[in-house]
């Protein structure tokens, strides 16, 4: 009864340390307790979009009907994050009936340097959606 | 005869008990005084983390009224407050939270779920105030375990200082203590915003601006780099380190302490709630002195998130 909770959160925090060395969750999210401990947060962190198809190629401002499910691929770009990124791109595209055969997003990440603290944005993974 | 009214002792365990003698007590007109029996640490413990529950609500539209709505009758109902039930709904209420956006949700809200999970447990147990204090210290220590893990170990630019040089110039919400205690012109601290904003990939300024720190600044961002990490180890030790290492009173004296002085800047008083009502958790019912100085902390949380004081002592100090 009395480590049962503690248990939980030992489980969940070691699987947290686990994914942002995997899969570059966030350490201030997954309930690993590592806010505060970085620069690596949603403010320097974020994913970019662009959209192809024949005669267009376009970058995006992430519009405001994605938000959500950008933020959640910024904390943790997965396959199924960025997937579900693009995949809600798409949709959106064919609402406003513009063309999109491809999605490229790129998950980006800023690094300070320590003497100057000058930032500068760090590609760190690119996923390419080609529309079925 | 006078009709006898028998009120329900909030937070007594003994109503029952009470209901049934209060002839023992009556007032200077004869009519009976209800009976007081002592109020449970473990009560308001419970009772704060219902508070906390209401002061920042949480969650999609499923579940973030019903938590409300448990949390109220919480407050209002001695009886429910004591449900290993409602406090295990409260626990599933704050995992579905977590899990419909995931990965977002705040480090406390995850601490929430457990605390709520573990008030259930203790609730079902035999012995239930030790079960609750047992539990308590072990998600303190372990979360403060975990934070300092972060902090030394895992992090890159965390015992660096870059975490706290940069936080404290483009955070808006450690603005006003970076002018106080730092001493930043608002101009400089604009300048050091603008300085500081990313370019695009592969993109370089022919001429970067250099970054205004004064000495003050760079000693505050040392002193909350290491300061917090003393902080946060000092309290996973006195949680975590038998009793016989350290008595409950250096336990206590840790965590007021890091609330007390962690809260007045870090921008989140529901983790600094979570942590007072767990507290709570751990003393026993003679403790009724510090029962009163968690209660005072929380309170004090409460105006150190409600009343922006660096902004007010800025505006004071510049005339």
């Amino acid at each position: 009864m009395k480590i049962l909770a503690p248990a939980l959160l030992v489980a969940v925090a070691s699987s947290q340390i686990a994914l942002s060395r995997t899969v570059d969750l966030t350490p201030w999210k997954g309930g690993g307790f590592g806010m505060f401990a970085t620069l690596d947060h949603a403010g320097y962190r974020g994913v970019d979009i662009v959209v192809d198809a024949p005669d267009r190629s376009e970058a995006l401002q992430v519009p405001a009907s994605i938000e959500l499910v950008v933020a959640r691929a910024a904390a943790c770009p997965t396959d199924g994050m960025l997937r579900a990124v693009a995949e809600a791109v798409v949709a959106r595209e064919r609402r406003y009936q513009r063309p999109v055969s491809r999605v490229t997003l790129t998950f980006w990440r800023a690094d300070f340097d320590r003497a100057t603290l000058r930032p500068s944005e760090r590609p760190v993974r690119i996923f390419v959606y080609d529309v079925p | 005869m006078r009709p006898i009214a028998l009120r329900e002792l909030a937070f007594s365990s003994q109503a029952g008990a009470a209901a049934r003698a209060p002839a023992a007590e009556v007032d200077a007109a004869g009519d009976p005084r209800p009976v007081r029996s002592p109020v449970q640490a473990r009560d308001i413990a419970m009772c704060l983390t219902a508070i906390a529950l209401l002061l920042r609500p949480m969650g999609p539209w499923f579940v973030r009224p019903a938590i409300l709505a448990v949390a109220v009758l919480m407050i209002l109902s001695p009886a429910l407050l004591r449900s290993a039930l409602a406090w295990g709904a409260i626990a599933v209420m704050v995992a579905v939270r977590i899990a419909d956006d995931w990965p977002l949700a705040d480090n406390h809200v995850y601490l929430l779920g457990y605390w709520a999970f573990a008030i259930a447990l203790s609730l079902r147990a035999r012995a239930s105030a030790d079960t609750l204090a047992c539990s308590s210290r072990w998600l303190i220590g372990l979360a403060f375990v975990f934070a300092v893990l972060w902090k030394t170990m895992l992090s890159p630019d965390f015992l660096d200082g870059r975490f706290f040089r940069v936080t404290l110039l483009t955070d808006p919400r450690f603005g006003d203590a970076a002018q106080l205690i730092g001493g930043l012109s608002s101009g400089q601290l604009a300048a050091n915003r603008k300085a500081l904003e990313l370019l695009p990939p592969g993109a370089e300024l022919l001429d970067p601006p250099s970054i205004a720190e004064p000495a003050r600044l760079r000693l505050l961002a040392s002193a909350a780099t290491w300061g917090i990490v003393a902080l946060e180890a000092a309290v996973a030790l006195a949680m975590l380190l038998p009793a016989p290492a350290v008595g409950s009173s250096v336990r206590h004296a840790a965590l007021l302490l890091f609330c007390g002085t962690t809260y007045l800047f870090a921008p989140v008083a529901g983790f600094g709630w979570l942590l007072l009502a767990m507290g709570v958790g751990q003393l026993d019912d003679r403790q009724s002195v510090l029962r009163r100085v968690y209660v005072a902390a929380f309170l004090v949380v409460i105006f150190y998130g409600e009343i922006p004081w660096a902004g007010l002592a800025l505006d004071a100090w510049r005339g």
